[in-house]
C-alpha cells in the first residue's frame, strides 16, 4: 500500500537530510505507528506520502502508484484515497460538524444525496452522534479531533495518515481516539500515524517504525515506544 | 462540479475585500472607459480622414493684376499662354487625377456661398478673388510633392494644400486620443496591480479552507475558480460601469460636435467599442488572478 525505496529527502538550504535512505513497505490494512523524536522525519515521511514533497532520490509507491510518475494534475485523486488527520485538528470554525464532514465531500464533487447519507454514518462512527450541529468552539480537544476523523475518513481513503493526532488531547481522551483509529483500521483501511506518545503506542502492540535523524533504527511488529534505548 | 459551492465562496470573497473589490471596480471602470474613449475618437478620426481625404485639393492661384506675391511682383498677371502650358504641366504629372480651372466669378461665388464674412463681401468684388486650379490628387500624401514642383512656375502666386489645414486637426485629435490611450494603459496596469492584491488577501483569508481542501483531494480548478470569479467578477463590474461611462460620453459629447463630424458616431461603432473594452477588462482580471494564484495559493 506504502513502499519507499531507498528514499532521501534533503530540504532546500539544509545539509542534513530530513530522511536518509529510508526503505519502508506498508501493507494493505496494516497498522503503523512512526515513532522518532521532533525532526527525526516523521512529518517528512508523511507529507512524501501525499506528494506534498517530493524525495531527491529514491521511489514511492502509494495505493499502487508511482509517485514521481504521478503528474500534478493526478494529485488531488490520490488525496482523495489518502485521509488526514492532524494535531491542531483544521476545522473549519464557522462550519458545524455536520458541515465539516460533509465539506470534504463537497469539495471534491460528490452528489448532495451522497453527503446526506454517508456524513451522518460516519458521525456515528467516530462517536459524534447527535451533536452534528454543533460548533467546532462548543466541543472539546477529543471531540474536535473525532470530527477532524470523520472528515478524513467519509470519502472511505484506503490509506488514514494521522500526524500526531492525541498531541493536544489528554491520555484518557486519547483512548477513545486511538479505538476510533482501530475502528477505522478494521475497516481494511491501513493506518500510519506518527507520535511520540509512548503510553498509546506501547498499549496499541501494533507494528512500529522509529526513525532517528531521517534513518530506521527500528521497525518491529508488535512493538512498544521505548525498547531500543 | 457544484455552482452554488463557487459562487457562495466568490460571494464570501468580493464581501470580506469590499474596500479592494471597490478599488479594482473603479480602476476597471475608469481604465476601460479611457480605453473605450481612445477607441471611439480613432474612429472618429479614420471616419473623417476618410471623407476628407477624397476632398482634399490643392489649390494652384494664379497671379492677378496687382498681386503682391513675391512670386508675381512687378509681372502683372498670368497670360492665357502661360495658362494653358500650366495647365498642360499639371496635367502631365503622373500623380495628378483631374485639374479644374476656377475663375473669378466662379471663385467670388464659392466664396458667397460658404457664407463668408459679410462685412468683407460686401468691399469685394470678383476682379479682387484670384483665379486658380483646383488640382485633385490620385495619393493625398503626394501633396507637397507636386506643390513642390509647381511653386516658382511662371504665373503661379501661391499654393495652398488643404491637407496641411486638416492635418491640424487630425493631429489634435490624434494627441487627444494618444493621451485617452495612455492613460488607460496605466489604469489598466493599475488594476492589474489591484486584482493581484485583492485575489493575494482572498488567498490569505481562506488558507484554512483551501489547506482542506488540498488536502481531501479537490481538484485545482475547484480550488482556484472561486477566486479566479472573483477577479472576473469584479472586472465584468467594472466593465458595465465603463459601458455606463461611454454611452454617456457619446451622448453628451460625441453627438453634441456632430455639426462638425461627417459621420456621426453610430451606436454599432459604440457596441463593438463596448464588446472589445469588456473582453479586454475580464481577460486581464482573468490573467491578474491566474498569475497571483499560481504564487501565492500552493496547490
Amino acid at each position: 500500500m506504502i513502499h519507499f525505496d531507498n528514499v532521501t529527502k534533503v530540504y532546500a538550504n539544509q545539509n542534513r537530510p530530513a530522511l536518509d535512505h529510508v526503505s519502508v513497505d506498508v501493507d494493505k490494512g496494516e497498522f503503523v505507528f512512526l515513532v522518532g523524536p521532533s525532526g527525526s522525519g516523521k512529518s517528512t515521511f508523511l507529507r512524501l506520502v501525499l506528494k506534498e514533497e517530493r524525495p531527491n532520490s529514491g521511489a514511492i509507491h502509494v495505493a499502487g502508484k508511482d509517485l514521481a510518475k504521478l503528474s500534478n494534475f493526478k494529485v488531488p485523486h490520490l488525496r482523495r484515497r489518502i485521509g488526514c488527520v492532524f494535531q491542531d485538528f483544521r476545522l473549519l470554525p464557522k462550519k458545524n460538524v455536520y458541515e465539516n464532514v460533509a465539506f470534504a465531500l463537497e469539495v471534491i464533487g460528490k452528489p448532495r444525496r451522497f453527503i446526506r447519507k454517508v456524513v451522518p454514518e460516519v458521525i456515528e462512527l467516530v462517536g459524534l452522534e447527535g451533536k452534528a450541529h454543533r460548533m467546532p468552539e462548543e466541543l472539546s480537544g477529543g471531540e474536535q479531533q473525532r470530527v477532524a476523523m470523520a472528515r478524513a475518513f467519509v470519502n472511505r481513503p484506503m490509506i488514514l495518515l494521522a500526524d500526531e493526532p492525541t498531541g493536544n488531547i489528554d491520555p484518557a481522551t486519547s483512548i477513545g481516539i486511538m479505538k476510533v483509529l482501530d475502528r477505522i483500521n478494521r475497516t481494511g483501511t491501513t493506518v500510519l500515524m506518527a507520535t511520540h506518545d509512548a503510553a498509546i503506542v506501547d498499549s496499541m502492540r501494533k507494528r512500529v517504525v522509529e526513525l532517528e535523524d531521517g534513518k530506521i533504527v527500528r521497525d518491529q511488529s508488535r512493538g512498544v515506544y521505548g525498547q531500543a534505548y | 462540479m457544484r455552482a452554488n459551492f463557487i459562487f457562495s465562496e466568490v460571494w464570501i470573497g468580493l464581501r470580506r475585500n469590499l474596500t479592494m473589490t471597490i478599488a479594482v471596480v473603479v480602476t476597471v471602470a475608469v481604465g476601460m472607459g479611457l480605453l473605450g474613449i481612445g477607441l471611439m475618437i480613432n474612429s472618429q478620426v479614420s471616419s473623417l480622414t476618410n471623407f476628407w481625404m477624397d476632398k482634399v485639393e490643392l489649390s494652384v492661384f494664379l497671379c492677378g493684376k496687382n498681386d503682391a506675391f513675391p512670386a508675381c511682383k512687378n509681372k502683372g498677371a498670368i497670360t492665357p499662354d502661360q495658362k494653358t502650358k500650366l495647365k498642360q504641366t499639371i496635367e502631365a504629372m503622373p500623380d495628378v487625377q483631374k485639374v479644374d480651372y476656377e475663375d473669378q466669378n466662379a471663385a467670388y461665388k464659392n466664396f458667397q456661398d460658404s457664407g463668408g464674412n459679410s462685412i468683407l463681401l460686401s468691399v469685394l468684388k470678383p476682379e479682387d478673388l484670384p483665379e486658380s486650379f483646383r488640382v485633385k490628387l490620385k495619393d493625398p500624401d503626394k501633396a507637397s510633392a507636386v506643390e513642390q514642383s509647381l511653386k516658382g512656375q511662371p504665373g503661379v502666386s501661391n499654393i495652398v494644400n488643404q491637407r496641411q489645414i486638416l492635418d491640424s486637426v487630425f493631429g489634435f485629435m490624434g494627441k487627444l486620443r494618444n493621451m485617452a490611450l495612455a492613460i488607460a494603459i496605466l489604469m489598466v496596469l493599475a488594476a492589474t496591480l489591484l486584482i493581484g492584491n485583492t485575489v493575494r488577501l482572498s488567498a490569505y483569508n481562506r488558507r484554512r479552507e483551501t489547506g482542506i481542501m488540498r488536502l481531501v483531494g479537490a481538484s485545482n480548478v475547484y480550488i482556484q475558480l472561486p477566486f479566479v470569479m472573483e477577479g472576473v467578477i469584479a472586472g465584468l463590474i467594472g466593465g458595465v460601469l465603463a459601458a455606463v461611462l461611454l454611452i454617456v460620453t457619446k451622448i453628451l459629447i460625441f453627438d453634441q460636435i456632430q455639426m462638425y463630424m461627417t459621420a456621426p458616431l453610430s451606436w454599432n461603432t459604440l457596441a463593438g467599442v463596448i464588446t472589445l473594452t469588456m473582453v479586454v477588462g475580464v481577460v486581464i482580471c482573468l490573467l491578474a488572478s491566474f498569475v497571483t494564484l499560481r504564487r501565492y495559493l500552493k496547490v
